[in-house]
């Protein structure tokens, strides 16, 4: 088992993304990986000694951090909440596009001016970055720590603002949010375990190139 | 809220270490120091307490909210618990060993504590041990280093060795000179690449760096990839003297990370990191640096740390004691004899004694050892 390569994979959305860019890079799960009702969390490939997980997002970047697992693939918006230092993320794969941003109810955004804040109440998933990007401006920033729903935060009385992420933009329209400040763009990268690069140079290197062309690839289509 | 201490709580990362792996550690530590002695390393013993401001600022020395401090109630300053032993022997070796002959070579070994773990390694305290030459950073001591490190990891039974080189001034080299950084900032450059993120690298405008990431891998492969740079003057220098380096290491095997700082941000021209098979993380880590003399005279020196709880948490250092429950009224002589032999002799003190309940492997019996 001492050789067995993990990757891990986020549930949902990405995981949809990701599955052509590991079929062009080599790497075809088993069928059970398609089947929403198995309950499997661990997957055998085409590869022999190669497997996958599939954890919430996450915990993708967890796994591969303690080296329970040895790649994966995470969006940056995790990684910048983590901040994990034994994780590298060496190819952007340009999926799951996205940003982080600071919402606020449209009535609120009208005569507010974000340079005259001193302290903010936000919801969020992202506790780490939101202090930390509202720390770099001078800003205290009381994080309510939600796991979904953050649009319903402000409508509640919860928080007044949240920090999340914007795709469309619906969501937000939907329940009378605007964006009213970008954190980061985000998207989907692959990452690497520190110790298993170093280890598994080899390998991983390969792996690593491989995802590159075809990251590179669907970059250029 | 806050909860009662209960019996036997310890404070968040503080462990107890008990049989057989507290033996380990101690044995782990002592091979480990003996293994550097045999090459010549003498050691020294610095205090594990010092004057914060000695341990603020030196090499290897964290800022000071990274320190566990406190006020003397003697003198009245304030003093911290050393979080690194590197920078204490920098700090011998520049004072009170300034007039012995260079190369000067030390050891040392102990615990050492840093005032918050992180979610990786929760460990606060831990057993550090190393080695340190003063007074030469070539080719040749790095070698010697490097070569003294393996050696002394492999003494201790740990396979699947792996030694990752970096070259923790490239990156700046670089950039003060053929690869220029157009608007971008020098640290953010290196965030990105620490992180080997290629698109925080796009973002601030450094693409060129990302040959640099690609390059990261087995020795052979990186050397020959940064050999293709067509890099002259001083930033040749150092792919020589890694590559040699590198040779050095005979069968070891060696990867090349041009890029990484990784906690190697004092180091100068080089700096190593040492993984093996069945540990989670490093196992060691070191390179040169340079020592500050009171004058303000500099001294290149090269050194490394080894990490003796991730040895024990990997089952290191364990000796199986032949261990014998010697019944009431057993001659003292034959406890002598057992001893002598390699027994741990275990002396019942009445006739309550189970021997299994001692962890005892045998039973005197009054003429031979008896296996239970």
């Amino acid at each position: 088992m001492e050789d067995e390569l993990i990757i891990a994979l986020p549930k949902g959305r990405i995981l949809d993304e990701a599955l052509p860019l590991l079929a062009a890079a080599g790497i075809e799960p088993e069928a059970a990986l398609f089947d929403d009702s198995s309950r499997a969390l661990k997957f055998a490939t085409n590869l022999p000694g190669v497997s996958l997980i599939r954890v919430r997002s996450f915990d993708a970047a967890t796994f591969v951090a303690f080296g329970a697992a040895h790649i994966g693939i995470a969006g940056n918006d995790v990684l910048m909440e983590f901040g994990y230092s034994e994780i590298y993320s060496p190819v952007d794969l340009g999926i799951g596009r996205c940003r982080l941003s600071v919402a606020e109810p449209a009535e609120q955004a009208k005569d507010d001016d974000p340079r005259s804040w001193s302290h903010v109440r936000v919801a969020t998933k992202y506790p780490n970055v939101t202090r930390a990007h509202f720390a770099g401006r001078g800003v205290q920033a009381e994080c309510v720590k939600l796991n979904g729903a953050m649009e319903l935060a402000p409508a509640l009385g919860l928080t007044s603002r949240i920090v999340d992420l914007v795709s469309s933009g619906r969501t937000l329209v939907e329940n009378g949010l605007v964006e009213v400040e970008k954190i980061a763009d985000v998207s989907s990268r692959l990452i690497v375990n520190r110790a298993a690069f170093k280890m598994r140079a080899g390998e991983i290197g390969a792996l690593v190139e491989r995802f590159r062309q075809v990251a590179g690839d669907a970059a250029a289509a | 809220m806050t909860n009662a201490i209960t019996q036997g709580l310890l404070p968040e990362g503080l462990r107890d270490r008990l049989p057989p792996q507290a033996e380990a550690a101690a044995n782990l530590l002592r091979g480990l120091l003996d293994s550097v002695a045999a090459h010549g390393y003498e050691r020294v013993q610095p205090p594990l307490v010092e004057f914060e401001d000695s341990l603020v600022g030196r090499l290897g020395s964290a800022r000071r909210q990274d320190l566990l401090r406190f006020i003397d109630p003697v003198s009245g300053a304030n003093l911290a618990l050393r979080h690194d032993m590197t920078g204490q022997v920098g700090r011998i070796a520049a004072t009170r060993l300034a007039h012995y002959a260079r190369p000067l070579r030390l050891a040392y070994g102990g615990p050492v504590l840093r005032v918050r773990g992180d979610q990786l390694r929760p460990e606060r305290e831990s057993i550090q041990a190393g080695a340190e030459l003063i007074g030469r950073d070539s080719v040749a001591a790095v070698a010697e280093v490097l070569q003294l490190a393996v050696e002394a990891l492999t003494q201790t039974g740990l396979s699947g060795l792996t030694v990752d080189i970096t070259l923790p001034q490239f990156v700046g080299e670089l950039a003060a000179g053929p690869w220029p950084l157009a608007g971008a900032r020098l640290a953010d450059v290196q965030a990105a690449l620490d992180a080997k993120d290629i698109a925080a690298l796009r973002s601030v405008g450094a693409d060129r760096y990302d040959a640099l990431i690609s390059a990261a891998g087995r020795a052979d492969a990186a050397l020959a990839k940064l050999a293709a740079l067509g890099l002259t003057g001083r930033l040749a220098t150092m792919l020589d003297d890694a590559a040699a380096v590198i040779a050095a290491l005979g069968d070891t095997p060696a990867t090349l990370d041009p890029t990484e700082r990784h906690g190697f941000e004092f180091q100068s021209w080089i700096g190593f990191a040492i993984f093996a098979a069945g540990v989670r993380g490093e196992v060691g880590r070191g390179g040169a640096y340079t020592i500050v003399h009171p004058d303000g005279r500099e001294e290149p020196a090269v050194g490394f740390s080894l990490y003796v709880d991730g040895l024990v948490d990997a089952g290191l250092g364990e000796v199986k004691h032949r261990r014998i429950l010697l019944p009431l009224g057993t001659a003292t002589e034959a406890g002598t004899r057992l001893r002598a032999e390699g027994w741990a002799t275990v002396a019942a003190l009445d006739d309550a004694g189970d021997a299994r309940a001692f962890r005892c492997t045998h039973v005197w019996n009054g003429v031979e050892a008896v296996p239970l």
